[in-house]
């Protein structure tokens, strides 16, 4: 019971700090790899305590009801990772949030706003399937979607998802909004359509979709950390790297079409995840 | 009592069709409808308080039953017979002369009458069944009562039609409860061809070319069913000597021989819930009334074809026929929902929906695990009341806005603020946790992670899935900015129906694990789930169903005043490049001229065009149809 | 709530974002601003990022000179921006109009329309002078009034 509410503070705490950090630390990794020398890594926190204190301008009231049930998902769902419930109700309680996040945006008549939330579907459409079948790989190695069983593993679950990990790393390159896959909106300074589906969204209501958005960094990278969750320096060896690939990736790589990210990723991904569960079930 | 229950349940619908053909009388006929849907409700309530039960009612009139029957399958065929002459439709002639000749020799020369069996054997199936007909059913035909003037009145028809298209309305209810509660397949069979023809008459009650064009489809495409169910019956007949639903779900065990009538079962159950490629019977049958829609094709009737799944599911299990149908389910959702993307009529989005939410439950049936079932069961439970709700909300929609195309919606909550939310509610019941649709769906998704073919169908089919109802629900609420919100007026008689339908779907999410510890786990071989504080729990997984209630409820409601209080900020147009002027919807264009600020959903015709698509998912289910019945042979 | 308050204000000067309007500047001026985002001044150490939308930024860096055509635009865009917002003025243009003040069809310069906060003087203003400006302004956004609650 303590244990559970120590679990619950930390996923509920912990998180957005933790979130925050990353988001700081990659932009200075980004100034880095740029030759610039950046905001401090707290920067992230100064952007939405600023964000707080500023004017409440409401374009739609249902979009500040939108903001904040995303943020409750968000946040339900890393106390859920947290708790090592299971995988597929992570997913659909995350879905929650972006979905309402999506309805928050067409909610605002501006055409940037809009075609921002249409872009913003496919990306979930895009990535979504390719998440739910790293979770069946899970399951298949595990027999369990519950992620208490993932934690009994004895061996890293890598060894047997590689494909599977490949295809969740595009999955995640989306989620986190990183190029060539950010058009429904974006990190930084990058913009596209003024800023996406997130146009309408200022003031308070900005600072709770980023500090939701922190939430789901820590989920996804917490999703990660499960393919080497036998030991604490095989999570951070393997989270570590494959974020420095992202943020490798966001800086390398030229923004595509939506078209473009579809079929590639579906085919890319789907067959890598299919050819990944073949081997599985094979054995 | 029982007795009573079943005439009243079975019978009655058809006596009050009878009296709503021949008394025209506009206030009598509301009142009859309207008696009849208390009755049906309250008789199904009685009938599942009861619990399950075997029995065979004495014989009506004293003419043994099997008389009535006959006699009643011969009028019904026969009267197809009429109307395929009529149209000049030479494929219903054909089907329907092929089932005359069938059902007549195997009734009168083959079949042994004097064999007894509990003719009505209700399980708790049947039962959560006749509950979902007689509760939704009814509140659609309420519904329906100021939605026919109200049409009636827009079509400006010469003489109302109102007689027969109720009379048909409340015999279709009539003959769904009949095929749940029949334990005789020869009893199934009439009442299945009973919705035949009524779905029929009601398909064509516009009368204008598309709408007789339509119901001829549909016609022969249930034509089909019925000779497929015909010739099951006489195969299971021949080889268990048996008419007893009951016998030949056990006997599906000895495997071999048995599978045949069980896939043809499968087949007439495909076609009748117009799996692909029979969904062109379904879409078609959109021209007609939105109750009509509502009824047969959302809620009711298409579930036929699924009872006949789930009720033969144990007979089937572990064979080839139900990994097929397992396929099959999963392939139809997935190409469902993708074609559903493309759509930007309403009535249509919700048709492809139906279709591939039915899929997954057939998906279920071949899955054929206790888990898979629940799944199955709870699904037919939870999409009956989101899916009539959002039929009704979108004749109520259409009858004010005078289009079903979504992009007219756009920014109803202005309009209609009333409808819409329950819209919205009905849409977020549909792809959302924490209510039963998705519920179900992840029960699906667990149960099928053994099947690599049908997880990655059902994981990519789901995500469209979502796609397509999340931006109908965003654009329902895209209203400007300040806009005057004035609740609409709605009579008693359209309100209703809507509140008790979206209270069920909510409520009966929440009573989630009620619904399976008390119906769902008794009739299934081992149970599926502990249940303990809402949780549901297997070793394959736990939804933890209470908790995320109770977080995404204050979520909820902390949402909600914050939005209260939102009210008091200052507004802002939307973002429109700094040339927006006084109305929020223009920008100032050339010639210091307004121009009206537009956006269109995107509908991907170029990737998930219905036209390029259909033809090829029709191949592949003709291919998955042949699979299934060839590999049952 | 005293110290959410002052680390609120301290939030603003950590973190301004400013949002770049061209109100008919020859681009000199523009230049001098792009110059300021590259890697040579980089800007973003000061936590200042290039914004597209008035609905996110702080702070209004206007350049060029006002006319007719333009002033609603400028005029709608400061509307849209939430409180606390300040205003920059750049360059000879923004501040009074420039060689183009006399113009018929010019207003003059960006308080014509708008209160500005800080005036950043230059043909075009040099980027030290322009992030000196900024950073001038930033204290007084930390002490204007806005939604603290």
């Amino acid at each position: 019971m303590i244990r559970g509410a120590i679990l619950v503070t930390i996923g509920v705490v912990v998180a957005p700090l933790l979130g925050g950090l990353i988001a700081g630390v990659d932009r200075r990794l980004t100034a880095w790899f740029q030759s610039r020398y950046g905001p401090p890594v707290w920067q992230p926190f100064f952007d939405v305590m600023k964000l707080f204190g500023k004017e409440k301008l409401v374009v739609n009231g249902w979009q500040v009801f939108c903001a904040y049930i995303y943020i409750t998902a968000a946040m339900l769902s890393v106390v859920l990772f947290f708790l090592q419930s299971d995988l597929l109700l992570i997913l659909f309680v995350q879905a929650v949030g972006a979905i309402f996040l999506v309805i928050g945006a067409f909610s605002a008549t501006s055409p940037y706003s809009q075609v921002g939330a249409n872009r913003e579907l496919i990306q979930i459409l895009t990535y979504e399937p390719l998440i739910i079948l790293a979770f069946v790989g899970i399951y298949l190695v595990t027999g369990s979607f519950k992620i208490s069983q993932v934690l009994l593993q004895t061996k890293p679950l890598l060894a047997s998802l590689p494909l599977l990990y490949i295809a969740l790393c595009y999955a995640l390159t989306i989620k986190l909004r990183k190029s060539p896959f950010d058009f429904s909106t974006s990190h930084h300074a990058h913009q596209e359509l003024v800023k996406g589906f997130l146009t309408e969204y200022s003031g308070p209501y900005l600072a709770l979709v980023e500090i939701g958005h922190w939430y789901e960094v820590v989920l996804i990278l917490g999703l990660c950390s499960l393919f080497w969750a036998t030991s604490w320096i095989g999570i951070i060896v393997l989270v570590g790297l494959t974020y420095l690939c992202e943020i490798l990736i966001d800086n390398t790589m030229a923004r595509m079409t939506w078209r473009w990210m579809l079929g590639y990723v579906w085919t890319i991904g789907l067959a890598m995840s299919f050819v990944n569960l073949i081997w599985l079930h094979g054995r | 009592m029982l007795n009573t229950l079943l005439f009243v349940l079975i019978l009655g619908p058809f006596i009050a069709a009878a009296l709503c053909f021949v008394v025209r009388i506009r206030h009598i006929r509301s009142f009859i409808v309207l008696a009849m849907a208390c009755l049906l409700a309250a008789a199904s309530l009685l009938l599942f308080v009861k619990g399950p039960f075997s029995h065979t009612p004495p014989s009506l009139l004293g003419i043994p039953t099997h008389w009535w029957i006959l006699w009643g399958d011969d009028i019904l065929l026969f009267t197809m017979l009429y109307y395929g002459f009529k149209h000049r439709h030479l494929l219903t002639k054909i089907l329907v002369i092929f089932q005359i000749v069938c059902l007549d020799y195997f009734e009168l020369f083959m079949v042994d009458h004097s064999k007894t069996f509990p003719l009505f054997v209700a399980d708790n199936l049947s039962l959560i069944m006749v509950l979902i007909i007689s509760i939704v059913g009814s509140l659609i035909c309420v519904f329906a009562i100021p939605y026919m003037d109200k049409h009636e009145e827009k079509e400006g028809f010469q003489k109302s039609r109102q007689p027969k298209f109720f009379a048909f309305l409340v015999v279709i209810m009539g003959a769904m409860n009949g095929l749940v509660l029949s334990n005789n397949i020869i009893f199934m069979y009439m009442f299945f061809e009973v919705t035949t023809l009524g779905s029929f008459m009601l398909i064509s009650y516009d009368r204008s070319e598309i709408a007789l064009r339509n119901a001829v489809r549909a016609l022969w495409m249930n034509c089909l069913a019925g000779a497929a169910f015909i010739v099951a019956m006489v195969c299971a007949y021949v080889t268990q000597g048996t008419v007893d639903a009951q016998k030949l779900i056990q006997a599906g065990h000895m495997g071999g021989i048995m599978l045949t009538p069980l896939a043809l079962l499968c087949f007439a159950g495909l076609a009748k819930a117009a799996q692909i490629p029979f969904q062109s019977w379904l879409l078609g049958a959109m021209v007609a009334p939105t109750p009509t829609s509502a009824l047969l094709h959302s809620s009711t009737m298409v579930k036929a074809g699924v009872y006949i799944a789930l009720r033969f599911a144990p007979g089937y299990a572990g064979t080839f026929l139900s990994q097929c149908l397992a396929v099959y389910g999963a392939f139809t959702f997935l190409a469902a929902s993708a074609m559903a993307v493309s759509q930007s009529n309403g009535k249509k989005i919700l048709a492809y929906s139906t279709i591939g939410n039915l899929g997954l439950i057939f998906a279920c049936a071949g899955i054929n695990t206790p888990e898979a079932i629940t799944a199955g069961i709870l699904l037919i439970i939870f999409h009956a009341f989101s899916k009539a709700l959002l039929f009704l909300c979108v004749g109520d929609i259409e009858q004010h806005i005078g289009s079903r195309d979504i992009e007219f919606m756009r920014g109803l909550y202005a309009k209609m603020p009333r409808t819409a939310i329950v819209a919205l509610l009905g849409i977020i019941t549909m792809m959302l946790p924490p209510f039963g649709v998705l519920l179900s769906k992840w029960m699906a998704i667990e149960a099928a992670s053994k099947h690599l073919f049908v997880m990655v169908l059902l994981a990519v089919g789901s995500s469209l899935m979502v796609m397509y109802w999340a931006r109908w629900a965003g654009i329902l609420l895209s209203a400007p900015y300040g806009s005057q919100v004035t609740p609409e007026r709605q009579g008693v008689l359209t309100r209703l129906p809507l509140l008790v339908l979206v209270g069920g779907a909510v409520v009966l999410s929440l009573c989630a694990p009620l619904l399976y510890s008390n119906l769902v786990a008794p009739i299934l071989s081992a149970p599926s789930f502990s249940v303990r504080a809402g949780i549901f729990d297997n070793p394959t997984g736990a939804f933890l169903l209470y908790p995320v209630i109770l977080v995404l409820g204050l979520g909820f409601i902390c949402a909600l005043y914050a939005a209260r209080k939102a009210r008091k900020a200052r507004t802002s147009g939307p973002y429109l490049s700094g040339a927006q002027t006084k109305d929020p919807e223009c920008f100032e264009g050339p010639m210091r001229k307004p121009v009206a600020v537009s956006s269109q959903i995107y509908y991907f015709e170029s990737i998930f065009g219905e036209q390029r698509l259909t033809v090829w998912f029709n191949i592949f289910g003709g291919m998955f149809l042949a699979l299934l019945i060839g590999g049952a042979l | 709530m005293d110290t959410i308050k002052t680390f609120i204000r301290k939030s603003r000067i950590k973190s301004p974002w400013l949002l770049h309007f061209d109100c008919g500047s020859c681009n000199g001026c523009d230049i001098e601003v792009l110059a300021c985002l590259t890697p040579v001044y980089d800007i973003e150490r000061f936590g200042i990022i290039n914004v597209g939308n008035p609905k996110h930024a702080d702070l209004l860096l206007v350049t060029g000179t006002v006319n007719h055509r333009n002033k609603k635009v400028l005029g709608n865009l400061a509307e849209q921006m939430p409180e606390p917002k300040i205003v920059v003025a750049l360059g000879s243009c923004g501040l009074s109009g420039g060689v183009f003040r006399e113009a018929y069809n010019v207003i003059g310069g960006v308080d014509k329309i708008i209160p500005v906060d800080v005036y950043v003087p230059g043909c075009p203003p040099k980027p030290e002078a322009i992030i000196d400006g900024v950073v001038t302004g930033l204290a007084k956004f930390a002490q204007k009034k806005g939604d603290t609650s």
